[in-house]
């Protein structure tokens, strides 16, 4: 996994932004990943069934976990690595990045575009609690050394292909980069056959 | 054959020296820009105990958001145990605070995870949103006045020797 991470990134280091994909060490599962001087991202895939396990288990019914696991879930990474080298501060906003599928271009769904629809939805108070902290922040502040995990929801189908525009300030500007033909998990999910 | 293995020699020492770096320079403790009144709270643990912030004045706090589900929180609880043990001795005080799980959800974390300091329970979420964090982990530092002065988001080591001396740095002087 390692060498392939290694063959993946060496192939860009030349460029100011690498970008990079590969199978992620600790998932085991494919990821797409920005470095900057500054920065890096990384989304990890997850599978629709890690996320129905996840939401299962913090008070989610059935049809509002399939909701979310049917909506194209990724770990995302996202660190200010500018300690090492000249510190800044880093910023984002999610409702600046365009998700691009096909020729159509929209917005990330957010923590607060969710909350109004588990509002509508009736869903129990520790379930939202755990939702809500278990998504990357709308908005971010990162000092150097700083950094988050966080689920990162497209509201695409399963198996969905997709190009996402990401956006951040630093070092006084804004900065911009392009993640192309991330692959959204297919959804494998197989009921128990009684004997 | 020897050019590619010299090629890969050549980047197995770069990504090693560029994960020894980040490791090392990852210990940041980022400082406000002023000091501000840490908002007061009442929580209790996981036997019970009442716990306020106001208890603790005269003391550096080291306040911790966290769930036992977030990756991060995990990895810095070991070294926060660590920082725990090698500082209160000097009037240093770690709590942990659990955001939105219950008391059995932590009991399970502990199973794996040696904790001594007082994890408190914040089950409504109610502290972390005064505080206004917007991802976990979050660690404020809180200094013997009752004023946060930094502001840590994602883990770091807490054991780390000069994160610990600047954290004795905020102690009053004898």
């Amino acid at each position: 996994m390692v060498l392939a991470e290694l063959a993946a990134a060496q192939t860009t280091i030349s460029t100011q932004t690498a970008i990079s994909t590969g199978v992620d060490a600790d998932a085991g599962l494919p990821f797409w990943e920005i470095r900057e001087s500054g920065m890096s991202l990384r989304l990890v895939q997850r599978l629709p069934d890690q996320t129905r396990a996840f939401f299962l288990a913090r008070g989610f019914a059935r049809a509002d976990v399939d909701l979310i696991a049917q909506g194209c879930v990724f770990q995302t990474i996202f660190k200010n690595t500018s300690q090492t080298d000249k510190p800044s501060v880093l910023e984002y906003n999610l409702r600046d990045w365009k998700v691009q599928v096909a020729d159509a271009v929209r917005g990330l769904k957010t923590r607060e575009d969710w909350a109004a629809q588990w509002a509508a939805r009736g869903v129990p108070q520790p379930a939202k609690i755990a939702f809500e902290w278990a998504l990357l922040p709308t908005r971010q502040v990162y000092n150097p050394g700083d950094y988050n995990w966080g689920m990162s929801v497209f509201d695409l189908p399963p198996d969905s292909h997709f190009d996402l525009e990401v956006i951040w300030q630093q070092y006084g500007s804004r900065h911009t980069a392009v993640l192309k033909n991330i692959h959204c998990a297919p959804d494998v999910s197989v009921e128990a056959e009684l004997p | 054959m020897s050019g590619q293995w010299n090629t890969f020699v050549v980047v197995v020492c770069a990504w090693l020296f560029a994960a020894s770096a980040v490791t090392a320079a990852e210990q940041t403790l980022p400082e406000l820009p002023r000091p501000i009144e840490a908002p007061n709270f009442e929580l209790v643990d996981l036997d019970g105990g009442l716990h306020k912030l106001t208890d603790y004045r005269g003391k550096v706090v080291v306040l911790n958001f966290w769930a036992t589900w977030c990756p991060p929180c995990r990895y810095e609880m070991p070294s926060m145990q660590r920082g725990w043990e090698a500082a209160r001795a000097d009037g240093i005080v770690f709590l942990g605070v659990n955001v939105g799980e219950d008391a059995d959800s932590v009991f399970i974390f502990l199973a794996d995870y040696s904790v001594e300091f007082p994890l408190l329970l914040d089950k409504d979420a109610t502290v972390i949103k005064q505080y206004q964090v917007v991802g976990l982990p979050t660690t404020f530092i809180i200094d013997p006045q009752g004023r946060i002065t930094h502001r840590v988001v994602g883990s770091r080591e807490w054991d780390d020797a000069a994160l610990l001396r600047e954290l004795r740095g905020l102690l009053p002087k004898p």
